[in-house]
């Protein structure tokens, strides 16, 4: 069954590192402006599923095709280029350039990467800032930002590329709780402005609250994918009903 | 305990000050019991140890040829050690591999072993297209030491890049950043600032290994110190000694001190 509205379609992919199977068999089809979690135990592939979609790992078996991009046929880092304009992501570390300001993480890709005009860029960037209300930060340094301050200059420099989609691995791991709320504020927003995002998390509350569909993976396979309500409520798979008993 | 209390940067600092004051005190006790009349035919001959020159010019050789020759091959190295460190990073295993090799061999073999091969190796005078490239000894001094700094400061080079964290690459690659790129404008400038300090222990020990360039025939410090004062006597000769280790001493010591001091900053944040 082909979705022509999809705008993510990822058909039985596999992925090993020697002999250990990360990916066994994938299936995840994500439609234009949809919110997508994909919750699971450690080690379970979330990561991996995320680092396939955008090119950053190879495959070995089965298809991946985002918007015109059929991800799977692209074998060299020059033919993943395009792709990668379209499709971008925001780390667990931030992964901020730390000799960069807050400004120029954001405006740095726009013109390296995509020739954009830099006035155009910076006018993009301050506003972008503004909008992860950070604006003030604009000439800070990442080290002298907090966790939450250095992730959210991470998202507008994800937006500032103008991406079709989004793939957020973890974002809110590694912070504080009190600064994770802003930075699921966020993202929150731009789920409701119709951006697609593809969400590996670990806050049920927010899967449940912001999400089109919830994915669940336990050993590189995804074994329940269904309407947040549903799944949480009503989980079909033993594995999720375990999960859930055990994080909820 | 008294010391206990101390911290160890404390506690060093007070050892480094008795060994000092220790040594001025020998040195003034020595001078009162006749090492005084050393010391001046050290005083009257110093010129011509720091500039090859009885008078103290013109400079023909001496501790400042030394010094010369020190920048001379850093410059060399540099530009050598750069490109054989860009080399051993390459993705390609034809560049990588033969880099590596070369790398490995400058690194292993002995300064004073090189300095020899390349005069006999490189000779007296190239001639190209009928132009004659005269080689003076000084020449190939500077490539002789500059053959294993460039070694060394090649993996300083690659070590400096492998220490940029794995995630600057993966978020610049998923920015679509192209291989050269992702160097020039990610992983450079954070590694230059790591590079600082190894390039600047590595010319303390180039400056150091100047000194062997004696076997080449320049009228550095030691060679002067071989033959024009050759005719000093034997008790004197101790005395200037000292002062040549003295002198490489004064001039490469503030140098160590300041690449471990800014080796320290660059460890401590990750700007």
């Amino acid at each position: 069954m082909t979705h022509p509205e999809a705008l993510i379609e990822i058909k039985d992919i596999h992925k090993s590192f020697g002999k250990f199977n990360v990916l066994n068999g994938i299936d995840l089809t994500v439609r234009k402006g949809e919110a997508v979690c994909i919750i699971g135990p450690s080690g379970s592939g979330k990561s991996t599923i995320l680092r396939c979609m955008n090119g950053l790992m190879p495959i070995d078996r089965g298809t991946i095709r985002v918007g015109q991009h059929q991800v799977h046929s692209l074998k060299t880092e020059k033919a993943m280029r395009p792709l990668r304009h379209q499709v971008a992501m925001v780390f667990q570390q931030y992964n901020l350039f730390p000799h960069k300001t807050a400004l120029e993480n954001v405006m740095m890709a726009p013109i390296q990467v995509l020739g954009h005009d830099r006035a155009e860029v910076e006018d993009r960037a301050r506003k972008l800032l503004d909008k992860v209300r950070l604006g003030h930060k604009a000439d800070s340094y990442p080290g002298q930002l907090s966790g939450g301050q250095q992730q959210r200059v991470a998202i507008a420099r994800a937006l500032a590329m103008q991406p079709d989609v989004i793939l957020f691995d973890e974002v809110t791991a590694a912070l504080d709780p009190e600064t994770v709320k802003d930075v699921l504020f966020n993202i929150r927003e731009l789920v409701e402005e119709g951006l697609t995002c593809v969400l590996v998390t670990h806050e049920m509350g927010f899967a449940r609250e912001v999400s089109h569909h919830v994915c669940f993976t336990d050993h590189g396979k995804i074994v329940e994918d269904a309407p947040p309500a549903e799944f949480f409520a009503n989980p079909r798979d033993p594995r999720t009903r375990e999960f859930l008993g055990q994080v909820l | 305990m008294m010391t206990a209390q101390l911290s160890y940067d404390a506690k060093k600092k007070s050892v480094l000050f008795l060994l000092a004051a220790a040594v001025v005190v020998w040195i003034i006790v020595d001078a009162a019991t006749g090492g005084d009349e050393h010391w001046a035919r050290v005083g009257v001959r110093l010129p011509l140890l720091l500039t090859g020159s009885g008078d103290g010019w013109p400079v023909t050789g001496g501790f400042i040829l030394n010094v010369l020759l020190s920048i001379a091959s850093m410059a060399v190295a540099t530009a050598l050690g750069t490109i054989m460190g860009i080399a051993t990073l390459a993705q390609r295993a034809v560049i990588r591999l033969p880099a590596f090799l070369v790398m490995n061999f400058l690194r292993n073999s002995p300064w004073l072993v090189l300095l020899f091969a390349m005069l006999y190796i490189i000779p007296y005078e190239i001639r190209v297209f009928g132009m004659v490239i005269p080689f003076p000894p000084f020449m190939k001094a500077v490539i002789g030491l500059a053959l294993p700094t460039a070694a060394n400061f090649s993996e300083v080079i690659r070590g400096a890049v492998q220490s940029i964290h794995s995630g600057q690459w993966e978020a610049a690659r998923s920015l679509g950043y192209s291989t050269r790129q992702i160097y020039m404008h990610v992983i450079l400038p954070q590694a230059f600032r790591r590079m600082i300090p190894g390039w600047m222990n590595l010319y303390a020990l180039l400056m150091i290994a100047t000194a062997l360039a004696t076997v080449t025939g320049i009228q550095d410090v030691l060679t002067i110190l071989n033959t024009s004062l050759a005719m000093e006597s034997e008790r004197a000769l101790v005395y200037f000694y000292l002062t040549v280790l003295f002198m490489f001493f004064a001039y490469c010591y503030p140098i160590a001190v300041f690449a471990r001091r800014l080796e320290r900053a660059v460890k401590g944040d990750n700007i």
